[in-house]
């Protein structure tokens, strides 16, 4: 299976995806979600950035949020909408939203 | 007769849903409350920012252009802008990692009041000091 999994929220999802398994795992943060790819709390990055490589943050969202680019883990890369859509249709088999 | 405190805890982050902006304009929208108070009553509202709720505070926000809404970030403005008293708990901004020159401020828009960075304690003597406590 491959799954690519929209993270749009923050903390709540975390248990969750923790759990899932797949033979090639994306998790793409968006919405809220994407604070998993640039907060480190008490000085600790998020959890989910240690599940896969695979890690994607929509550049909208970031910006609309007042975050850039730095505040951004380096294991995440920043994607535009466009890319989103390459991913969908092209990286993976299935898609859920959490 | 005693004025009528009001505390808005704002503890939701931002744009996921409405509950924050939420908390802003009803901290706003005070003055219009004191319409109905006896003479002579105010209302003093105070706004609390705990848990990921101070995310909504950072500055910069690209609302307008990326979702087409005004940004959470001109709510918070607009708050200093008619003096409300903002008080963001500062353990959750360094939980958080977040520093206070990434924080909003209304100099800009020509306001004297600026975000007041205090330990939970002084949320709570906020909270508890108030008549009416208010979460989103």
């Amino acid at each position: 299976m491959k799954l690519g999994v929209f993270v749009n929220d923050y903390k709540s999802t975390v248990d969750t995806v923790e759990r899932l398994k797949a033979d090639k795992l994306g998790l793409i943060f968006v919405q809220n979600g994407v604070y998993h790819a640039t907060l480190k709390v008490n000085g600790k990055p998020c959890p989910l950035l240690d599940k896969t490589a695979n890690l994607y943050a929509l550049a909208e969202d970031l910006a609309t949020r007042g975050l850039t680019d730095a505040d951004v883990d380096k294991r995440v890369k920043v994607v535009t909408y466009s890319d989103v859509v390459d991913l969908i249709f092209n990286d993976y088999e299935q898609l859920a939203w959490l | 007769m005693a004025d009528i405190k009001c505390a808005f805890v704002i503890q939701r982050p931002p744009y996921k849903s409405e509950t924050s902006t939420l908390g802003f304009t009803h901290a706003i929208s005070y003055q219009v409350v004191e319409m109905l108070l006896e003479d002579g009553q105010n209302v003093i509202p105070t706004v609390c920012m705990v848990g990921e709720g101070v995310l909504n505070l950072i500055k910069d926000q690209k609302a307008m252009e990326n979702y087409g809404v005004t940004s959470i970030e001109s709510h918070g403005k607009n708050s200093l802008l008619v003096d409300l008293d903002i008080l963001v708990c500062k353990e959750d901004l360094d939980g958080f990692g977040i520093p206070e020159d990434r924080l909003l401020d209304a100099e800009d828009m020509g306001a004297d009041k600026k975000l007041q960075i205090v330990p939970y304690s002084e949320i709570q003597k906020a909270m508890e000091s108030a008549n009416h406590l208010l979460f989103f």
